[in-house]
């Protein structure tokens, strides 16, 4: 068996420039069959041009992408019958209803087998089938689009930003419908700048920076990786308890004058933070030690922190 | 190709200008309206008479029979203006275009020339007039039909050269006969070239060409389905233009299967086109004007609107060069001089050139992005 059976997607060392501006810096990398894999990074860091150049909407400069064990350049007309994508800022005709619109999709895969119902269940639009694409919301637009990239049951699902743009409520809304098709066992590739997102969705995170993979793994690899610590907060604490973990060689901050927060690099010392309070006879209200997420491995890795998708220098205000 | 996605796409095509009705009144408007304003202006062009306005400094009895032979050939409403006025600053005064002066001495030479036989007497009469004004010329040159009529008369011998009309159709037909065909030429091209551009910029801009692109649809199958969606307006536009034009104008007009046929050549020729353009075209905005800058030339060097005849030699050349020149000329061979051999001409020419542009069209329609 080679790599282009064995795998869904295989890239190799795969370019992309648009005149000048570099793009995509020959990345390589491969999503076996029934992962969920997520390319995670800021606004232009070149995932939407890579995911547009595997789900063959454009072409590589250079390098090789093989999909289900065809070349995009070379097979476009057969691949796309086998793959299912919601491009970034997906939209559709204004005035054509729910129904309408996944039944001209159809006929365009000529797939007259599907389910529309089953489809519109899916992704939960069931109330909405009757309304034109021009009176959804946000979210209820980018659930039609997925419902779209599954019209023709495809055996890879590429999803590019699909929750970009939505409140809160209607991206959890897209999340239910992303982690149902997990649970079908669907190869999706997601683009996002959600961390949140990626760490919930995705088997396989590559963060991508200025064109450039830079880690890539599972949620957990990346983050027990590239960050061997605990954030210990200790709630409502008194001015004892502040000097008792100072005096332990630890770099405590205090947070509102209230909270100390500290930074330790094994659970042991949480519990012996606790016991030398404890026996100083100082107080405190509550705690909480948490894990560090995919954010400070992004922090880490880049020196930058991402908000919305836009990055912020470290230590910028 | 597969006809299932073309009439998919045709579906969605339909529906969508059938939901957006103010889009639809409005396409169907623009040519009805220009049917109406034309058809009124040029309704009685046969029975046009200008306005002229004559300054009679003479006073006398020949004078005044010769202001009322111009009014009497039916070309004219005469109004008088005062001998002690200057003609020139009347003019400029009351905005008219032409003061016909009859001088001083008009009657006297005129009896010099008939009653005494002196071949040296004449008299000369002054245009006073403004080059601004289109129409003043026309009016000039029936003065001077209608003077050399007289001058042909007063020397008391017959015509040498005489001339009679004999129209080469059974039927006399009115300018709004021949003006439909050229409306309707324009209408189906203006239809299908905006609508070409505007409607594939529009879904480039807002993704869905892009979204199209990662599906099965083949640039055949999407041009086919749009040319066939254009096809069906302009049937619908050309219906609702003869409907007016009978009911308004009580037009008579030979409709045969030439009409459809036209109709369609023109639908192709004009969607390639679109497609060419929507290649160069980035932004929906400037969609338009690269559809006006296309189509306004064309539309007004064709014969639409006024023969090609009127205009320079280089120009009528360059007209003969236009796609829209062969369907105008084609549609009035077919509803006018019922001419089937040369509709079969102008049908090959317009023909070969929607083949052409068709299949540019097809290889500039691009899916990919760059």
């Amino acid at each position: 068996m080679t790599k282009e059976t064995t795998y869904a997607i295989v890239v190799e060392k795969l370019t992309k420039r648009y005149g000048e501006l570099l793009a995509v810096n020959d990345i390589s990398f491969t999503v076996g069959k029934g992962e969920v894999f997520a390319l995670l990074g800021p606004n232009g860091a070149g995932k939407t041009t890579s995911v547009e150049i595997i789900d063959t909407i454009r072409a590589p400069t250079s390098g090789k992408v093989t999909l289900l064990g065809m070349d995009v350049t070379k097979r476009k007309y057969d691949i796309v019958r086998r793959i299912g994508v919601l491009p970034q800022g997906f939209s559709s005709f204004d005035r054509i209803t729910v129904r309408e619109t996944l039944q001209f999709y159809l006929r365009l895969f000529c797939c007259m087998n599907t389910d529309i119902d089953a489809l519109i269940e899916l992704v939960n639009l069931k109330d909405k089938t009757k309304e034109q694409y021009k009176n959804l919301s946000g979210g209820l637009r980018q659930r039609l689009g997925i419902a779209i990239a599954l019209v023709n049951d495809p055996e890879v699902v590429f999803l590019d930003e699909p929750t970009t743009g939505l409140d809160p409520r209607a991206r959890r809304e897209v999340w239910e419908v992303l982690l149902g098709l997990k649970e079908k066992g669907k190869t999706v590739f997601l683009t996002t700048h959600y961390m949140e997102e990626a760490e919930l969705l995705a088997d396989t995170v590559a963060i991508i920076s200025k064109g450039e993979i830079i880690a890539m793994g599972s949620p957990g690899e990346l983050i027990e990786n590239n960050t061997k610590y605990l954030d210990l907060t200790l709630q409502s604490v008194d001015e004892k308890a502040f000097e008792v973990v100072r005096k332990m060689g630890f770099d405590p901050l205090l947070d509102n004058h209230r909270d100390i927060k500290v930074r330790v690099e094994h659970t042991d010392d949480v519990q012996k933070i606790l016991s030398a309070i404890k026996d100083a006879g100082a107080l405190y209200l509550g705690l909480d030690v948490r894990k560090p997420n995919l954010e400070e491995v992004f922090l880490k890795l880049t020196g930058e922190a991402l908000h919305d998708g836009y990055v912020e220098e470290k230590g910028a205000e | 190709m597969n006809p299932r996605v073309v009439g998919a796409n045709l579906f969605v095509k339909l529906m969508s200008v059938y939901r957006e009705k103010t889009a639809m009144f409005f396409t169907l408007a623009f040519p009805i309206i220009l049917i109406l304003v034309f058809g009124t202006i040029f309704m009685s062009q046969d029975n046009v008479a200008f306005h002229l306005c004559v300054q009679d400094l003479d006073r006398t009895d020949s004078s005044t029979q010769s202001i009322k032979t111009l009014e009497s050939s039916g070309k004219f409403k005469i109004t008088r203006v005062d001998p002690a006025i200057n003609a020139i600053q009347y003019v400029r005064d009351n905005k008219v275009n032409l003061v016909l002066v009859i001088p001083k001495g008009f009657e006297r030479a005129l009896l010099q020339r008939i009653v005494l036989g002196d071949a040296d007497a004449s008299v000369t009469i002054t245009y006073i007039y403004d080059p601004s004004s289109s129409s003043v010329s026309t009016k000039m040159q029936i003065l001077d039909a209608v003077f050399a009529g007289i001058n042909q008369q007063m020397s008391g011998k017959p015509p040498v050269i005489r001339s009679v009309e004999k129209s080469i159709l059974t039927k006399k037909y009115r300018f709004i006969e021949y003006f439909i065909p050229g409306i309707i030429a324009m209408a189906v091209m203006t239809l299908s070239l905006f609508g070409t551009v505007n409607l594939n910029t529009e879904l480039r801009q807002k993704g869905i060409i892009r979204k199209l692109s990662t599906t099965p649809i083949t640039r055949t199958e999407w041009i086919l389905s749009d040319i066939l969606y254009q096809f069906i307006l302009a049937v619908i536009s050309t219906i609702a233009m003869l409907l007016v034009s009978y009911a308004v104008f009580n037009v008579k007009l030979h409709l045969d299967a030439w009409l459809p046929a036209f109709i369609l050549l023109d639908v192709f020729a004009f969607v390639g086109i679109g497609m060419i353009l929507t290649r160069f075209v980035k932004e929906a905005q400037s969609a338009a004007a690269a559809a006006n800058a296309i189509s306004f030339p064309i539309m007004f060097l064709s014969g639409s609107f006024f023969p090609i005849e009127l205009m320079p030699g280089f120009l009528q050349k360059f007209a003969k060069t236009l796609p829209l020149f062969y369907v105008n000329e084609g549609l009035r061979a077919s509803m006018i001089f019922e001419d089937n051999m040369a509709a079969l001409r102008y049908s090959s020419v317009i023909g070969v050139f929607a083949a052409v542009v068709f299949v540019l069209g097809i290889m500039a329609t691009k899916w990919e992005e760059g």
